[in-house]
């Protein structure tokens, strides 16, 4: 088993398929969404290495947070991408722990 | 509250008693079904199976479980424990048992983990606060270290020895929590006076431990 999501390379068809409103997820719940990078965070260089992305669709908004690294190559502002995970609610909305990403065109 | 323990050694058992006893669901995860069928009391659920794994932990019911704590007696299975708990499940708490001190600084939020528990460290304030009067023990650190709780035996010739609460100027940081004083507790005050030989105990945040010091220590310490 893996520890790490991976991207998965068998979902070519990512752009076609519908994807959930941010909006009506539910917390603790897998799923996938889709969206816009919005925000990105990173932190200073003597705290842990941690990468904070706010992900916005027509509906909301979600962040998903990377640890232990500091950015995603190709991950940048105004990017679609889709991330797939398991949400929990945070005081700044749903929040999702190493999500596995794809990056869309 | 929903509450899974894995690990069911002497700690995990005692918790899992402890915890259930005190009207929490609590269920106990081990690879070793002896260890597991070793706990009898009613309400405890037990689950056998290696809890690295995600189906022991989906089976143990993790997905809506409010508490997870991984005790078990290897550091790196508590580590994949809590990051599993936290990535794959959301569990608001996650709680780990740090074995080896020298691991400590890998337990916290990059791993999943909310509070890290170090038996070793632990002893270690007990041991520093048994020998010392008149310095600051720091007994827990909450936040991962933005905010602490420390303790101070007010000694003969401290600044604070015979002054109110309020007139210590204390950082707004900092509050004085609690003051034990011949075996009771005080309930802090703004107008308690601070005698010789109390137990201060400290909340504070931030970079107030100097200050502290100087306050309730003096320049020298």
């Amino acid at each position: 088993m893996s520890v790490f999501r991976r991207r998965k390379d068998d979902s070519p068809a990512v752009e076609e398929i519908s994807y959930p409103a941010i909006s009506s997820l539910n917390p603790r719940v897998n799923a996938t969404i889709r969206g816009r990078v919005v925000r990105i965070v990173k932190q200073p260089a003597q705290g842990l290495p941690t990468l904070l992305v706010r992900i916005e669709d027509e509906s909301g908004f979600a962040t998903a947070v990377w640890s232990g690294r500091r950015s995603i190559g190709g991950l940048d502002l105004g990017r679609k991408v889709v991330i797939e995970g398991v949400p929990m609610a945070s005081a700044s909305g749903l929040r999702f722990f190493n999500p596995a990403y794809t990056l869309l065109p | 509250m929903k509450i899974i323990i894995a690990g069911a050694g002497s700690v995990g058992r005692y918790m899992a008693e402890q915890l259930s006893s005190t009207g929490n669901e609590v269920t106990l995860i081990d690879s070793d079904a002896n260890a597991v069928s070793r706990i009898n009391v009613a309400g405890v659920t037990t689950a056998v199976g290696d809890a690295c794994e995600l189906d022991t932990l989906a089976k143990a019911g993790l997905a809506d479980a409010d508490v997870v704590a991984a005790v078990t007696g290897d550091d790196e299975d508590n580590l994949v424990i809590s990051l599993l708990a936290k990535q794959e499940f959301a569990v608001p708490r996650v709680v780990a048992r740090v074995n080896n001190p020298n691991n400590e600084w890998m337990f916290n939020e990059m791993w999943g983990v909310d509070v890290s528990v170090s038996t070793p460290h632990l002893l270690t304030a007990m041991v520093e606060e048994a020998v010392s009067v008149g310095s600051l023990v720091r007994i827990m650190k909450f936040e991962h270290g933005k905010a602490q709780l420390a303790e101070v035996t007010l000694a003969e010739g401290s600044p604070a020895v015979g002054r109110r609460i309020t007139d210590l100027g204390l950082p707004r940081e900092t509050t004085i929590v609690a003051i034990m004083r011949d075996g009771h507790v005080v309930a802090p005050q703004g107008d308690t006076p601070l005698h010789q030989g109390d137990e201060v105990v400290v909340l504070m945040t931030g970079d107030c431990e100097d200050v502290v010091q100087r306050i309730l220590i003096g320049a020298s310490a």
